[in-house]
This record gives structure tokens, sequence and C-alpha cells, in this order.
């Protein structure tokens, strides 16, 4: 469903010039499996998922959604995914339902279907109290309700999660949680990101620890537990994680300059 | 492209837009209820604001003659065109204060009085002493020129009388104008005793024939005592002048008929004025003034704040990701938001210009009908005629699809909507600056004296000029036939200027700018430490900026310069400032800006070795060019403004044989070779280059060229040479052909003026009978190619530029990939096949 190869991104940045954001990552999603990409702030995750979502270009290496590469057929991968993140905002000046029908519309949805497929989801998602409330006007509950059907209303194989609980409070953030995990059970393709073990945990089949823009483990999370020995998800994290910045250390005497 | 997504997208920004408190303001409140409401208040205003009346005295009233000129203590109405005016002067007098007059007042009319009679002392001296001045000078003029004439008075002493006069003159004028200001007196008029007797005097004689005594005519005048810098005063006279020239005709009137002679005997001529305009054609004048410069000011605003809502605001709110992914590419994306703030700028432009027209005309016509002199004649003002306003329509529409892309390039930029605001001001200041421009009325679409079709290509201008022309005449050809080139030129500029919100939506760069503080010393640590060989595209515009900016400031100083020599020598030292300004305004910010910035001098300047086929065909093409932009130019010359003095003088040195052929060699062709060449075929194409796209660059660096050179018809014929030679430059990946290029080139057109020069001074016979004359002919404007000229060098231009086009297109390409993935991050798979035309 997805494949990732090779994928590099560079950013020239004021403090540290020339910056790889992400440094030849490669990983692979199939259906019905929900990925996570695991990583403290800043480590390339949002860059990784921008580059899925199309919305940036990578410097080198390919991404394939569903076999169309997001470089050369970008619209095609747009139909084909699902984005939210945390901060994909929402209008002030638009209800929910509107917001989802206008959505619905851009990905061509035909209006008998989008109509059908709309009142399902403000079923599904228990959003039948707000569909008229202006999105300036809504709980950050609310709000996150609305993004997720913003993002499924097309139906798409794979969806991308972009730290989508992040700020949220820990019922809203449960309910966003199983309803990532029913689009699982119905077959989609998902990647997840968070800086959240107990998520992981839960959640996710695989997950990849990335940091500074390289993937350092990749697996499902028994296996890395074992081949790290390391029973404690949140202990092996902060291993890899201080072994890649001593390893850095040792062979580029300016990184740790750099990384002040 | 999908017109769906557009329209989606145009009716979801449209219905946001209205959902919004700020637009409805912009577009409703303000038109309907602002202007009304303003309107009213100044009615308002004006029903409530009297005029203070102002202070005449007169001094002397007692020898005013008939008819009567005052009554109380006022002017008598019949005197003013409009008798109310009457009320607007209280007059003062000496005979009344006398009489106890005043009532009130009294004790003020008694200081007035006072002060006047102290003001009439020091004029009395004032007049003794310009009497006596006069006469003095009188003498003075004698003695000059007729030095053999008896005298009483030594020249010294006589120019030692008249300093004295005038510097006592000088100190009673001080005195006076000291005295008048602290009075409360606006107007004091001091009437001359026997005044009334002198003109019954006068009377009589005219009535006796009496010749004999023509002496008799010149008696003391009043004197008008008023203060020019004050404003209540200049009122006051105005008033007062009405007055008295109305009484002084009665007077002379009188006079005639007791002589039993006819009222015409004053007015020999009488030319009498015939007004044409007829009352829509005022209103017309009215509107043609007023409506391009809010239609331009409208248009601006009514664009402003939608599009830094929709593009800079989205962004701001976080919508904007997920627009992004949403499978509507960023031209539908672009173009729905584009009509959407096209649609609230041309909609406010026409509601405040229909809500300021009928306030405007209602308010005159409010006040025309209560008949208040000069507003009486403005209240006939009626709205423009129905072709005057379709074109306001059609004009509009490019005009908005122009500022409304502007808008949202800009706005794009924007990281928030505040940030927006401050892009977007300079486009509202310079857009009232042009409007300013335009509302001259030396400033027409049409220049009767210089033909030209310049204004009516230049952005904005053009359509408030056409806008201004029509509005006066709809039905005016002589401005109609602008109407195409206007038409065809802004929506030339519009749909730039929505190519370059396109550009700037697809930005990466654009549109996920981070919210990093910027921090000056960071950023200049940044640039010489993270050098990369080759400068980046803002480094290259930097460059250009620069050296503009450095030409800005020198200007001035080459003035100068060049005015301090004698006129002798003013040909070398304009050619040696060439070479100065060549390499210190042209070449030294390029140089500099390799050498601090790049890591590659030799890359970014170009200096390699070229193919030697390239420099042979750099050698031909001027000759085969050369003709070719001169026919360009002069079959174009009806289009451009005429030539500024300095740049005519300076084409007079080419061909004159004043200056040593090698130094014109150096100051018009070698230097300019050498220094334009590094600068803008080395630094600026090298960075423009850098984002892949080679056409761009190379039209870029031609127009940054063709600016540079400021005079339109050179920037004209530069910005095409900048397109050759920034081929020439791409293709060869060197800079030597563009120098020898450029260098030959140059050489041609001096070597031109020379030649015509040189044959018009007496080979010109010789001339045409020679074998050349079949490829050029000598006429007024010196050698012109013959059309057997034009057609080898047309052909042999295309066969050469066909050359340099496809010739080592494949090298090109590698090598640019390199320059623009430094560190090397060379992408497995690239994206623009870069560098290929």
């Amino acid at each position: 469903m997805i494949s990732v190869q090779q994928l590099t991104k560079g950013f020239d940045d004021l403090r540290r010039g020339w910056v790889a954001a992400l440094d030849h990552v490669s990983f692979e999603v199939r259906p019905g499996e929900i990925f996570g990409l695991l990583g403290p702030n800043g480590a390339g995750k949002t860059t990784c998922l921008r580059i899925l979502s199309t919305v940036l270009r990578p410097s080198s290496g390919t991404a394939t959604v569903s076999g169309f590469d997001v470089v050369t057929h970008p619209t095609e991968v747009r139909k084909r995914i699902g984005f939210m993140s945390n901060n994909t905002g929402i209008y002030d000046r638009m209800t929910a339902w509107e917001m989802a029908e206008y959505y619905g519309r851009l990905y061509g949805l035909p209006e008998d279907v989008l109509q059908l497929r709309l009142e399902q989801l403000f079923d599904t998602l228990q959003m039948n109290d707000f569909r008229d409330t202006l999105g300036a006007k809504m709980s950050t509950g609310m709000k996150q309700k609305a993004s997720i059907a913003r993002a499924i209303v097309h139906d798409p194989p794979v969806i991308i999660f972009d730290e989508p609980t992040c700020g949220l409070d820990v019922l809203v953030a449960r309910k966003v949680l199983a309803i990532v995990q029913s689009l699982k059970d119905q077959g989609k393709c998902i990647i997840f990101s968070t800086h959240i073990m107990r998520e992981v945990e839960k959640l996710c089949d695989r997950i990849a620890i990335i940091h500074r823009g390289t993937i350092l483990a990749m697996g499902a999370l028994p296996e890395l537990q074992e081949q790290y020995r390391q029973p404690d998800t949140e202990e092996l994290f902060f291993d890899l994680i201080e072994r890649h910045d001593a390893q850095m250390r040792s062979t580029m005497p300016e990184f740790h300059l750099a990384s002040l | 492209m999908n017109w769906q997504n557009v329209k989606l997208i145009f009716l979801r920004e449209v219905r946001d837009q209205l959902r919004d408190r700020r637009t409805l303001f912009m577009i409703a409140v303000l038109p309907l209820l602002l202007y009304p409401a303003m309107g009213i208040g100044m009615l308002q205003m004006t029903l409530l604001f009297t005029e203070q009346p102002r202070t005449v005295v007169i001094l002397g009233e007692k020898h005013l003659p008939p008819p009567q000129l005052l009554e109380g203590d006022k002017f008598v109405s019949n005197w003013f065109l409009n008798p109310a005016d009457a009320d607007k002067l209280k007059v003062i007098t000496d005979t009344s204060v006398e009489l106890g007059g005043g009532g009130l007042n009294a004790s003020r009319n008694m200081r007035l009085i006072e002060q006047a009679r102290a003001l009439r002392e020091r004029v009395e001296q004032h007049t003794s002493l310009n009497t006596e001045l006069k006469q003095a000078e009188v003498k003075l003029r004698e003695h000059l020129t007729n030095p053999a004439a008896p005298i009483d008075e030594s020249l010294e002493t006589l120019q030692g009388r008249i300093g004295q006069l005038k510097a006592k003159q000088a100190v009673i004028d001080h005195e006076l104008m000291e005295l008048f200001a602290s009075s409360q007196i606006q107007v004091l008029i001091v009437i001359p005793d026997g005044l009334k007797e002198n003109i019954e005097r006068v009377n009589r004689l005219i009535v006796e024939r009496d010749n004999s005594h023509v002496e008799g005519f010149t008696y003391p005048r009043p004197t008008i005592v008023k203060n020019r810098a004050d404003d209540k005063s200049v009122v006051a006279y105005a008033r007062v002048r009405e007055v008295l020239d109305a009484w002084e005709d009665e007077i002379l009137r009188q006079r005639l008929s007791a002589a039993e002679l006819p009222e015409e005997l004053t007015r020999p001529v009488g030319s009498a004025p015939l007004d044409l305009a007829a009352e829509e054609q005022i209103s017309a004048n009215v509107w043609s003034k007023m409506f391009p410069a809010l239609l331009v000011i409208m248009a601006v605003t009514g664009a402003f704040y939608p599009a830094v809502d929709v593009a800079a605001g989205e962004k701001e709110r976080g919508t904007m990701e997920t627009l992004l992914i949403c499978p509507a590419t960023r031209t539908e994306i672009v173009l729905g938001k584009f009509f959407t703030v096209m649609g609230f700028s041309m909609s406010t432009a026409l509601l405040n210009l229909l809500s300021i027209g009928t306030t405007g005309q209602y308010m005159l016509s409010v006040a025309g009908g209560a008949g208040k002199g000069a507003l009486a004649q403005a209240g006939a003002v009626t709205l423009p005629t129905a072709p005057a306003l379709a074109w306001l329509l059609i004009l509009l529409v490019p005009l908005s699809a122009f500022f409304s892309a502007m808008c949202l390039a800009l706005a794009t930029f924007a990281r928030s909507s505040k940030e927006g605001q401050y892009y977007l001001t300079p486009l509202l200041m310079v857009s009232i600056g042009l409007t300013v421009f335009c509302l001259s009325p030396a400033v027409e679409i049409y220049p009767v004296h210089q033909a030209s079709w310049f204004y009516s290509v230049m952005p904005v201008v053009n359509i408030a000029l056409l806008l201004k022309a029509l509005l006066l005449n709809p039905g005016n050809t002589g401005a109609l036939i602008f109407a195409g080139p206007v038409l065809a030129t802004s929506i030339g500029y519009s749909l730039l200027a929505l190519w370059w919100a396109i550009e700037q939506f697809s930005s990466e760069g654009v549109l996920f700018r981070d919210g990093e503080r910027f921090e000056p010393t960071l950023w200049f640590k940044h640039l010489l430490r993270d050098k990369e060989p080759t400068p980046t595209f803002t480094e290259a515009g930097f460059c250009f900026v620069l050296i503009m900016l450095a030409q800005f400031v020198s200007m001035k100083a080459f003035g100068q310069s060049i005015a301090s020599v004698s006129a002798d020598q003013i040909g070398t030292q304009m050619l040696k400032l060439m070479v100065i300004q060549q390499l210190a305004i042209i070449a030294c910010p390029a140089l500099f800006m390799a050498l601090i910035l790049t890591t590659s001098f030799r890359q970014t300047l170009r200096l390699h070795l070229p193919d030697w086929k390239f420099l042979a065909v750099a050698a031909v093409l001027p000759f085969v060019l050369h003709p070719l932009s001169l026919e360009l130019m002069a079959s174009l010359s009806w289009f451009f403004p005429q030539l500024p003095e300095g740049a005519v003088r300076l084409l007079k040195t080419m061909g004159e044989g004043e200056q040593p052929f090698w130094l014109l060699l150096i100051a018009f062709a070698a230097a300019p070779a050498i220094c334009e060449e590094l600068a803008f075929r080395g630094f600026v194409l090298t960075g423009f280059c850098r984002n892949g796209r080679t056409r761009l660059a190379i039209a870029l660096s031609a127009l940054t060229f063709g600016v540079m050179h400021m005079i339109p018809q050179q920037v004209f014929n530069a910005t095409l040479l900048g397109i050759v030679l920034g081929l020439i430059a791409i293709r060869s990946n060197s800079l030597l052909p563009g120098v020898l290029f450029h260098f030959l080139f140059n050489s041609l057109a001096i070597l031109r003026e020379r030649a015509s020069v040189q044959l018009a001074a007496g080979h010109a016979e010789e001339f045409q009978h020679s074998i050349w004359s079949s490829f050029a002919i000598l006429d007024a404007g010196g050698l012109r190619y013959t059309w057997l000229t034009l057609v080898i060098s047309g052909v042999a231009a295309s066969a050469c530029l066909w050359w340099v086009w496809q010739a080592g297109r494949a090298k090109v390409k590698s090598e640019t990939v390199e320059g623009l993935f430094p560190n090397g991050l060379v992408p497995v798979k690239q994206q623009h096949p870069t560098c290929v035309s």
C-alpha cells in the first residue's frame, strides 16, 4: 500500500546550514495494518508524512501510495489518502457538515453518494449534535471529530495520522484512538505518528523509531523488545536514541556543537 | 484543470468572506452607511456654519464721493454679486465712532480707530518715502544714461541717499506689519483728504472738455492695507475689492453720462468670453477627475483584505495544509481564491463609487437648490452617462484582476494576516502614488505635443488615464484607439501577476515558512558559513537591487561632476564617468558578492574557456543583429517618449569626431562588455538559474539588464539583447562569448554613428554611387540599412540563434544538477528537467 524507498529531504537552516530532515528512510506499510512512527519532536515524522501526502517534494528517493508515485502522480495519491493531524485546522466560519461536504465534493464524490456517506459518518462519529455548529464555536473534541470526518469522507484506503492526540485531554484522545482502531478493522492502511509510548503499545502492529531523520529500528514491538533485550518500551526508545547520539558525536566532532 | 474544483473553492471562499464581519464592513457598511453619513454631516456643518464677519476700518469716510458706499456698519449690499455677502464684512469708520456710534462695542471700535490711525501714520510715511525714493531713482537712471547732463548731486551721494531711504522704508514696513498683525483689523482703507472734491473737479473738467489741466488728474488716491499671508485678511480683501470695483464702475458710469460720453469709452477692446461647456460636460469633468482615482484606490482596498484572509489567514488558521492535501491542484486553488478576491475587489469599487457618486450628487443638488452662490453652479452635476459607465465597468475588470493577483501573491508569501497587511501596505501606497500622478491635468493618455504610447502600456496608469479620457467624453476617438493596447497589456499584466501568485502557491519555501524569528546576525553568519558554489536566487536579486541603488545614489554625484567642467570638456568627462560607473557600480557589486557569498568564483562568473564554436558565433551575431535592432528601434520610435537631454548628448559624443576613437571604444564598448557581462550574465544569471528553470532565468536576467538602462528605449533594446546574451552564456557556460558579442555590438553602434556623421559631412554623393548603397542608405537619422541587408541579417541571425539554442543542451543539463543540489544530495530522480528549454 505504502512504500518508501531511500527518502531524503533537506532544508536550508539558518543555524545549522544544510540539514537533512529525512536521511535515506525506507519502510513499507500493508493494508489492515497500523504502522507507528515513533520519534521525539523534530525527528522528521511530519516531514515524512508531508511527503507522503504530496505537499512536500522529496530531495531524493521515492515514495508510492497504492502504487502511485507521490512526485509523478500527486493527484492520484491525494485521492487515495486521508490526512489528519493535530494542526490541520477547521474553518472558523464553516459548520462541521459544510466542511465535510465541501471536501467530499473536492474529492469528486457524486452528490447522492456524498449525502449518504455524510449521514453515515456523522452517525458513527456521533457528530449529529453539532452538525450545524460553526468551527469557531466547537470544542477541541468536536474539532477533532470534524477533522477526522473531513479526512475520511472519501473513504480512502490509506489514512495518515500525524500526532492526532497531541494536546487532547484523556477522554477525547481515547475516542480518537478508538476511531483509529475501528478504521484498522475496516482494513485501512494506517500510518500513525506519535511520541507517546502508550499509544504505540496499544495500537501499532509495527513501529519505526525515527530520530534526526533516520530510522533507528523497525519491526513489531515484541520483536524489538526481544532484539534489544529491553522489555520496557520507553527504555528501549531512550536507549536507541542515546546510542545514536553517542555514535554521531564520536564520528563527527562538530556534531556536538551543531546539536546545541 | 478541473473547473468544478475552482467553482467549489470560489463558492466556499465567497461564503466564508460573507460570514466575516470585516469583509461585510468593507463592502457594505462603509459605502452604504459611511458616505451618506458623511454627506449628512457635511450638510449639517454647512448649515450650521456661519462665516464670522471680518473687520474693515475706513479712515476719512467724509471724503468718500457719491454714490453711497456705506450703510450703517456695512457696505451697501448692492455692490456685492451676492447681496448676502454684505453681512460678512463689518465696517467701522472714524466718522461713526466720533459720532458715538457702535453701541455696546463703542470702546472696541474706539480702540480699532486708534490702531487704524497709528497705521495710517506709518502708511503716510511709507507713501512719502516711496515718492522720494522714486524721484531719486529716476534721477539716478538719468544720471547713468546721460552722464554729461548737469546735476546737483554727485553719484555717490545719490546712491547713498537711495540706500538710506530704502533702509528707512524697511523699518517702517516692519513696524506696519507688526502693528497690523497685533490689531483686530483685517483690511484698512485710508481715504485721502479731498478725494470727493478731486473727483468732482475732474468730472467738471471732462464735462467742459478742458484739456489744459491734464496734471489735475493726478491727485492722492486711497490706500488699502492688507496682509497676503493672513487668510482672514485675504478673504476680507477679496470682498472689499469686489465692492470697491463695483462702486468705482458706478462712479465712472456717472462721470461718463454727465459728460455725455458713451459707456464703452473705457473698454476699447472689450473682449467677451464664450463658454462652450454644457452642463453635462461640467459634470463629466468632475467625474473624470474623481472616478479613476477612486476606482484604483477602492479596487486595491477591496482586494487587500480578502486576499490577506484567503491566503495568509488560511495559513495562520492551519487550514492551508488540509486544502493542499485535497485533490484540487495548486492552480485550481489559486484560481478559486483569485476569483473570490477579484469579486470583492470589483464589488467594493463599484459600491463605493455608486455610494460616493449618489451621495455627492444629492448633496450638491441640496446645496444648489438652496441657491448659495458658487455651489448653485455645481448643483447641476449629473451622474456619468451610460457609455461612460460601461467603460468604467469594462476597465474595472483588468484593474481588479491585476490587484487581486498581486495581493494574493503577496499575501501567500506572508505567514500570518498581520504579516500580510505589512506586505500589502506598500502596494496600497504605490497605487495611491500612481493615482495622484494620474490626477495631474498634464498627464493624459494621448499627449498632444509628444506622441507617445508609453502611458498606454504602464500598469494601472494606463487604465486610470483611459478612464479619465473616456469619462470626459465616451465617444472620444482619440482615446478609444488606446482601448485595445490598454486592455491587452492590462490583461497581460494580470496574467503575469496571477502566474506569480500560482508560483508562490506552489513553492514549498513559501507555504511552509517556519515561524523562526529573524536574527540578522545569525542570518549573516549563515550566509558566510554555508556558502555554496554559486549564488542563490535571492542573492542574485539582491545584486541587481544593489546595482540599481548605487546608480540612483551616484546620479547626483555624476551630474555635479559634469556640471563642474567647462563646456569643451564635457564629452571627455562623460566618457570617463561612464567607465567609472561601469567599474564601480556594475562590476564591483557582482565581483564582491561573488567573492564573499560563493565558494566558486569561477563557476559563479562563468570564467571558463568556451568551445571555439561559440566564440565564432558570438563574433558573427553582432554584425547580423545590429541592423535588425536598429531597424526595430527606428520603427518603434513613435512608441517611446523622447530621449532625455543627457542621453542625446551622449549619443552625439559617439558620432562627433572630437573624442579619440579608442576612448569611445573603451567607454561605450569595452567597459560595458566586461562589467555588464560580469554582473548580469555572471552573478545574476547564475543565481537566477538556481531554481532550475533556465528560460525563466534568462528572461529575468534580461529584464534586470534592461531595467538597469533606465531610459525606456534602451530598456527595451537591452532586454532583447539580454535574452540573446543569456542564451549564449547558458549554452556555452562561459562569459567570454558574451563579452565578445557585447563588445562588437556596441562598437558597431559607435562605428555607425561615426560613419553617418562623416559621410554626411562630404562623402554622401560618393557613397550613394558605391556598391555599399545597396546595403545602406544615408538619411536624416544617419545610416539606415536596406531591405537587402535586413533580409540577409534576419536569415543569418535566425541560423546563428537556432544553432546556439540547440547547442550543448545535454551538457548543460548535467552541470546544473550539480549546482542545484549542494552537499552531495544528488536526487535519484530529477524532478524538473533542469536547464532545458
